[in-house]
């Protein structure tokens, strides 16, 4: 038994370059690619490097490759849709919260 | 070893066509996807579609598995004797291994299962090098926990590999600080505390998801509280200063005077902590209830209220 205590990073604490992306991810180069052009995707200021939420969105998109056979414009849709989801979600959740019980 | 029943899991017939395999599995892939399922569970059930169609849609592990025989899910069995020669499988002990440890195994190291998901490695290298599988615990806080930081133990059974390739599960506890600006929802990340890599493939990552406690004043949305003030009728028409709980202690808020139902207080703030030292607000929702008993003198007023008042809440349906 190994007990070690660890330090947790936030997501958006980070910043991705291109490289570690593309191994942390699994997606291939010229997915990637495509994935910012459909904008989905989206470089921090400087070129080629991306803000920490990049991988896991890059992850989902590389799940849903393997998992159902989508090529990029597939993946870029399915993130798009799945992103707004999220949107969709955090306001209904907010306004949840202002609703009186 | 445990039985696990591949066809009963996909839902297709002993001798159902490679066809109606990759049917089943895309229905049931579609339906628990946790990317895109909704129902619960959703992830562990994949997970398990996931395990039996790697063995069933792939011929030689099917055939292999074909020749454990059928039983009882969950039954324990052993493989029968030449099994692992005769399908080139280099076990260890098969006594604590799970079904699927030993068909990742089959045909030559975990690392081609699909437990590698989407960590094939940098594509087009043309090497070997995997990255480590990732872990994933959830943590479930209270709204205290996460407003003063918390520090917590986590369990981990974790399969590693054995210096002859085999799979072993180690239990590990490790100890993480939740850092400030964490809320609900969120994913928190320890990098190379994941398995192991191979072939000078870099360790996997350890996720912790924090999950909240509900908790019984506040409601959150993201780094924002919201609390219900419940208000007496002649407090929202005279104005009050009310006195509110807030994570930090009581504080007194000032309410106008002609204040509604819904109406949002604004305490900057008063929520929880935000990465890089910021903190969200506390919202005090008013509500504007009335006593459900009244006292003589307390009715006596209302009516002479009702007399002497112009106001009509219903001027705009007439």
């Amino acid at each position: 038994m190994t007990i070690e205590t660890l330090r947790l990073h936030l997501e958006e604490e980070r910043v991705i370059a291109l490289e570690e992306l593309l191994v942390a991810s699994g997606l291939a180069r010229e997915e990637l690619v495509e994935l910012v052009e459909f904008g989905v995707l989206e470089p921090a200021a400087d070129a080629w490097s991306f803000p920490g939420q990049a991988l896991r969105h890059a992850r989902r998109a590389a799940r849903l490759r393997d998992d159902f056979g989508l090529n990029a414009p597939g993946m870029a849709l399915a993130l798009a849709y799945l992103e707004r989801i999220d949107v969709l979600e955090r306001r209904l959740r907010e306004l949840e919260c202002q609703l009186l019980g | 070893m445990k039985y696990q029943d591949y066809y009963a899991t996909l839902g297709v017939a002993r001798d159902a066509s490679a066809d109606d395999i990759k049917k089943s599995y895309r229905k049931l892939a579609r339906k628990y996807h946790p990317d895109v399922s909704k129902e619960k569970d959703a992830e562990e059930k994949f997970k398990e579609v996931q395990v039996a169609y790697d063995t069933l849609s792939d011929p030689e592990k099917r055939a292999a598995y074909d020749q454990l025989g059928q039983h009882r899910p969950g039954e324990e069995f052993r493989p029968p004797p030449g099994w692992e020669r005769h399908f080139r499988f280099e076990q260890g002990s098969f006594e604590d291994l799970d079904l699927s440890d030993l068909f990742e195994r089959f045909g030559g190291g975990i690392f081609q299962g699909r437990s590698a998901r989407g960590r094939r490695g940098a594509p087009g290298g043309g090497g070997f090098a995997m990255s480590g599988q990732d872990y994933e615990v959830t943590a479930h806080l209270s709204l205290e926990e996460l407003w003063r930081g918390a520090e917590l133990s986590l369990a981990l059974s974790a399969p590693e590999m054995t210096p002859d390739g085999g799979v072993q599960r180690v239990p590990k506890t490790v100890r993480v600080r939740v850092p400030r600006g964490a809320t609900d929802g969120q994913r928190l990340r320890v990098p190379g505390k994941g398995g192991p890599g191979a072939g000078g493939g870099p360790a996997g990552d350890l996720y912790l998801n924090i999950a909240l406690r509900p908790h019984p004043l506040y409601k959150v949305s993201g780094h924002d509280l919201y609390l219900e003030l419940p208000l007496a009728p002649w407090e929202a028409a005279l104005g009050a200063e009310v006195e509110v709980p807030t994570l930090d202690g009581r504080v007194k808020v000032a309410v106008r005077p002609g204040s509604r139902a819904g109406q949002k207080l604004r305490l900057a703030g008063k929520g929880l902590p935000t990465p890089r030292d910021g903190h969200g607000d506390l919202y005090c929702v008013l509500q504007i209830v009335t006593p459900s008993v009244l006292s003589e003198r307390e009715r006596q007023l209302y009516e002479e209220l009702r007399r002497i008042a112009r106001f009509n809440p219903r001027g705009h349906l007439e």
